[in-house]
C-alpha cells in the first residue's frame, strides 16, 4: 500500500512536469506528425493530397477469349474487351484521377524510356498475351511494373492499386481452375462468364491474396506487401512505433532517475526516517517506473490510432508487444540508474546511451526499403530496443502469436537481467 | 516507561574515512524536555542525529529511543520518532497539503484520520490558507514550517530538529522557537541542535556542548555557566585592527582567553577590576585606543570560549 502511495506521488509529480509530458507524449507524436506532413498534406477534409504520380501504360494485350466484362463493379466504367483494357480502365477511372495521371506508350521500350528520362514515374507494361495467359489454367499472366527508384510513395500507391486488382484476378484464376476441373473441357465462352461473375464479387470486397500476377521491378522492393490500407499509414506505423519505443526507454530511464533525484532533494533519507522498510520504498519507486511507461505506451498507441489512423494489429498481439516494451524500458531505466552516482552523470547517459541504443534499435525503421535492411535489422537485435521494435512490427504485420511470444521471451530475459542487477545495486546502496 | 529517559545515548562513534566525526558521545534526554546539542559547524551534531534516527549505522555504541534500540529495533525507533532534517526535504512540485498527505501515509495514517491530522498540522504551522500552493513557491521560512509539520503528523513522542532556524528571517525564527516550546508543553520530547547559543539558552532544559565529535560539557544553562567560576566576560572595541594588541592581551596576567570577531573582541578574565587597566596599558604601548568597554554576564559563548579557547562561531 505504501509502495503504491510512493508510486502515485511520483506519477502526480511527473504529470505536473512540462518536460516529462513533452518527452512522454508530445515529442513522439510530433515527430511522427512531421513525417505525416512530409509525405502529404492533409487537406481540409482530412484526406491526403499527394502529388500526382505520372503513369505511362503500354497496353500490348491482344485479347484472348472473348469476354465482355460487366463494369458495374469495376471503377472506370468503360467497356473492356481485354484484361489489359480493364486495367487501363481502372487506372483512368475518376476515383484514381486525384492520384495518378495516365499516358499511353506505343511500345514497352517507349514506356521504359519514359522512366529513364524521367517523364513518368511509373511504367506499366501489359504483355501481348495477358488475356490469353489469364484464361489458360496453367498460364502465367504477368504485368511488368517499372518505377523511378528515387521515389517511394507515389509508385507504392500505384502498386497497391494494381495488387488489389490482381489479387482479385488470382481469385478468378482459381475459380476458373475449379470450373475447368468440373467441366473437363475448354469452353472459352463459359470462362468469360466465370470471370465476370467473379469480378463482381472480388472487386466489390477486398481480398488479401498474394500478388502472383504482378511482376514488380523496383531496386528495393522488400516491403511491397501491399495490404488493403493506405500506403502512407503503413509507412507511419513503423515510424510511430519506433518513436514510441525510443521515448519509452527515455521515460523509463528518466522515471528511474527520480531515485537519484530524491537523494539530492533529501526526501530519500527522509523516507528512511519514516517507519517504511527499504524494500517498500524501492518497490514504490520501481512501480512508479513501470506505471509511467505503461501510461505512456497506452496513451501513444491510442493517440496514434486516433490521430494518424495507425493500425497496430490485433488486440492480443499488440498487448503482448506493449507489455514487452513496458517491461524492457522500465528495467533498462532501473539498471542504468543503479550504475550512476548522481543525476549529473545521468544527463550524460540521457544524451549518449539512450540515443545510441535507441538509434540502433530503430535501424529497421530508418532502413526501410534499403537493400541491406536485413543485415541492419540483425544489428538492431543487439539492444533491447531492437527486440521491442521487432515485437511491435510482428504484431502490426499480423504474424503468428507464438512468434511474438518468442520475441517477448527474449525481452523478458533482457529485462530480468537488468532488473536483478538494478535491484541488487540499489539495495546495496542504502544498506 | 514513565520515568525512563526518552533518549539514552551510549558511547556512539562514527568515522567517515579517517575523519572521526563522532567519538564517544553519550547523553540522556528526559521525557518531555527540550534538550539541545550546541556546537559549531562540523562538531558532529548532524552525524549524531543521523545515528539516532537510524540513517547512519554507528561504528560503536548504541542508543535507545523510547526504549527501542537503534541497532536492533529500527522500526520501533522510527515509529516513535519525528525527524526534522537540517536541509528542507519536501516535494517542491507538490502543494503543502499534498506533501503532508503523502508523508502522513508514510507514517501509517489513512483515510479520515489522515485528513483530520493534516488539517491540524496546517493549523499548527500557520499555513491553512496557503495549503493549496506548491511548496516551491513558498518563502524559506514557510518551507521550514512545512518541513517541521511533516515530522508532527503521527504525533511522535520524540522529535528531532536539526538546526531548524538556519538561514531564515527573524520572524520565522521566532515562530519556530515558539512552536518548539509549544510542542514541549504538549508533552513531546525535543532533541534540538543549533550553533546559536541564544537559542539553546532560551528554550532548553538541558544542553550538551559538542566540539570535534565529543560532548565537552553538559547540564542546565546555570550548571554550564558555573563551569567558568567567577570569571567575567569583557567586550571591547579598538580604533585599529591590531592583531599584535590581541596577541599581547592573551599573555596578560588574569586573562583566560581572548577572541576577536570582526570589530568585537571578547576576553574572559578572572577579575575585571585588575585586568582592565593592564589591557589599557598594553593598548597604549601599541598606540591603539580602546573605544568601548562592556562587562557582561558570562553566557554559553563564554563557556565555549573557556572550554575550547575558540569562539562558538568560527
Ligand atoms: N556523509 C559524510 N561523509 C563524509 N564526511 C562527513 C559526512 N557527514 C559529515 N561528515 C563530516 O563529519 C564531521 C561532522 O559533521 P556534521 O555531523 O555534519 O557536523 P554538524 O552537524 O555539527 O555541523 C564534519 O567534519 C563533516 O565534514
Ligand atoms: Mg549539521
Amino acid at each position: 500500500m505504501k509502495a503504491l502511495d510512493i508510486a502515485l506521488k511520483d506519477m502526480l509529480r511527473s504529470l505536473r512536469s512540462f518536460f516529462a509530458l513533452l518527452f512522454m507524449f508530445v515529442l513522439p507524436l510530433f515527430i511522427t506528425g512531421m513525417f505525416y506532413f512530409m509525405f502529404g498534406n492533409v487537406a481540409e477534409d482530412g484526406e491526403f493530397n499527394l502529388p500526382k504520380t505520372k503513369v505511362i501504360v503500354a497496353n500490348m494485350d491482344a485479347g484472348g477469349p472473348k469476354f465482355n466484362v460487366d463494369t458495374d463493379n469495376i471503377p472506370g466504367g468503360k467497356d473492356a474487351d481485354t484484361m489489359g483494357e480493364l486495367i487501363v480502365g481502372i487506372l483512368e477511372s475518376d476515383d484514381m484521377a486525384d492520384l495518378i495521371e495516365v499516358s499511353h506508350a506505343a511500345s514497352p521500350a517507349a514506356a521504359r524510356a519514359a522512366i529513364d528520362n524521367q517523364t513518368a514515374q511509373v511504367a506499366i507494361i501489359i504483355p501481348k498475351n495477358f488475356s490469353d495467359q489469364f484464361a489458360d489454367i496453367d498460364g502465367e499472366a504477368v504485368i511488368e511494373f517499372y518505377q523511378d527508384p528515387t521515389l517511394n510513395i507515389g509508385p507504392g500507391i500505384i502498386r497497391a492499386i494494381l495488387n488489389r486488382f490482381t489479387d482479385g484476378m488470382a481469385g478468378v484464376k482459381i475459380a476458373i481452375n475449379v470450373f475447368m476441373d468440373e467441366a473437363e473441357q475448354k469452353d472459352q465462352a463459359r470462362v468469360g462468364e466465370v470471370v465476370q461473375r467473379y469480378l463482381k464479387i472480388s472487386l466489390a470486397e477486398t481480398e488479401d491474396l498474394e500478388k502472383e500476377l504482378l511482376d514488380v521491378h523496383v531496386p528495393a522492393s522488400e516491403n511491397a506487401a501491399a495490404k488493403s490500407e493506405n500506403f502512407l499509414i503503413r509507412m507511419l506505423g513503423p515510424i510511430m512505433g519506433g518513436m514510441m519505443i525510443f521515448y519509452s526507454f527515455f521515460t523509463g530511464t528518466s522515471a528511474a532517475q527520480s531515485i537519484l533525484r530524491e537523494e539530492e532533494e533529501r526526501t530519500m533519507p527522509r523516507l528512511f526516517t519514516t517507519p517504511t522498510s527499504q524494500a517498500t520504498i524501492l518497490s514504490g519507486k520501481f512501480l512508479y517506473v513501470f506505471m509511467m511507461v505503461s501510461v505512456q505506451v497506452t496513451v501513444l498507441l491510442a493517440a496514434a490510432r486516433a490521430i494518424f489512423g495507425i493500425n497496430w494489429g490485433e488486440v492480443l498481439p499488440v498487448t503482448i508487444s506493449a507489455i514487452g516494451i513496458v517491461i524492457s524500458a522500465s528495467s533498462f531505466g532501473i539498471f542504468v540508474n543503479s550504475l550512476l552516482k548522481d543525476t549529473n552523470q545521468g544527463s550524460v547517459i540521457f544524451g549518449g546511451l539512450i540515443t545510441i541504443t535507441g538509434m540502433v534499435g530503430m535501424i529497421n525503421t530508418f532502413a526501410m526499403g534499403s537493400p541491406n535492411a536485413d543485415q541492419l535489422g540483425d544489428v538492431s537485435l543487439l539492444v533491447p530496443q531492437g527486440w521491442a521494435v521487432r515485437g511491435l512490427t510482428q504484431a502490426m504485420r499480423g504474424q503468428p502469436i507464438n512468434e511474438i511470444l518468442i520475441t517477448l521471451s527474449v525481452l523478458l530475459i533482457w529485462s530480468a537481467v537488468f532488473f536483478i542487477i538494478g535491484v541488487w545495486r540499489f539495495n546495496k546502496r542504502y544498506v | 516507561m514513565n520515568n525512563s529517559p526518552a533518549i539514552e545515548v551510549l558511547n556512539l562513534h562514527r568515522s567517515f574515512g579517517g575523519n572521526k566525526a563522532v567519538q564517544g558521545v553519550s547523553f540522556e534526554v528526559k521525557q518531555g524536555e527540550i534538550f539541545s546539542l550546541l556546537g559549531p559547524n562540523g562538531a558532529g551534531k548532524t552525524t549524531t542525529i543521523s545515528m539516532l534516527s537510524c540513517l547512519l549505522r554507528p561504528d560503536e555504541g548504541d542508543a535507545r529511543v523510547m526504549g527501542h534500540s537503534i541497532r536492533s529495533d529500527q522500526m520501533g525507533v522510527k515509529s516513535a520518532l519525528g525527524v526534522v532534517p537540517q536541509e528542507i526535504a519536501l516535494y517542491e512540485d507538490l502543494t503543502a497539503r499534498e506533501n503532508l498527505n503523502f508523508w502522513g501515509k508514510m507514517y501509517g495514517l489513512r483515510g479520515s484520520a489522515l485528513k483530520i491530522r493534516v488539517d491540524e498540522v496546517l493549523e499548527i504551522i500557520g499555513l491553512s490558507d496557503r495549503a493549496r500552493e506548491r511548496v516551491g513557491k513558498y518563502s524559506g521560512g514557510m518551507k521550514r514550517r512545512v518541513n517541521i509539520g511533516v515530522a508532527l503528523l503521527h504525533k511522535p513522542k520524540v522529535i528531532y530538529m536539526d538546526e531548524p532556524t538556519v538561514g531564515i528571517d527573524p520572524q520565522s525564527r521566532r515562530n519556530i522557537l515558539d512552536s518548539v516550546i509549544a510542542l514541549k508543553n504538549q508533552g513531546m520530547t525535543v532533541l534540538y541542535t543549533t550553533h546559536y547559543m541564544e537559542e539553546s539558552q532560551e528554550i532548553s532544559d538541558h544542553i550538551a556542548i559538542m566540539d570535534h565529535g565529543k560532548v565537552i560539557a553538559s547540564g542546565t544553562h546555570e550548571e554550564l555557566v558555573k563551569l567558568i567560576g567567577g570569571q567575567a566576560r569583557i567586550e571591547l572595541t579598538l580604533n585599529t585592527n591590531a592583531e599584535n594588541v590581541i596577541a599581547e592581551w592573551k599573555t596578560v596576567e588574569g586573562v583566560d582567553s581572548v577572541t576577536a570577531e570582526e570589530e568585537k573582541i571578547s576576553a574572559l578574565v578572572n577579575d575585571s577590576n585588575l585586568v582592565l587597566p593592564r589591557l589599557f596599558e598594553s593598548a597604549t604601548r601599541h598606540s591603539a585606543r580602546i573605544t568601548s568597554v562592556e562587562i557582561r554576564e558570562p553566557n554559553l559563548e563564554s563557556v565555549f570560549l573557556h572550554l575550547t579557547g575558540r569562539a562558538l562561531r568560527d
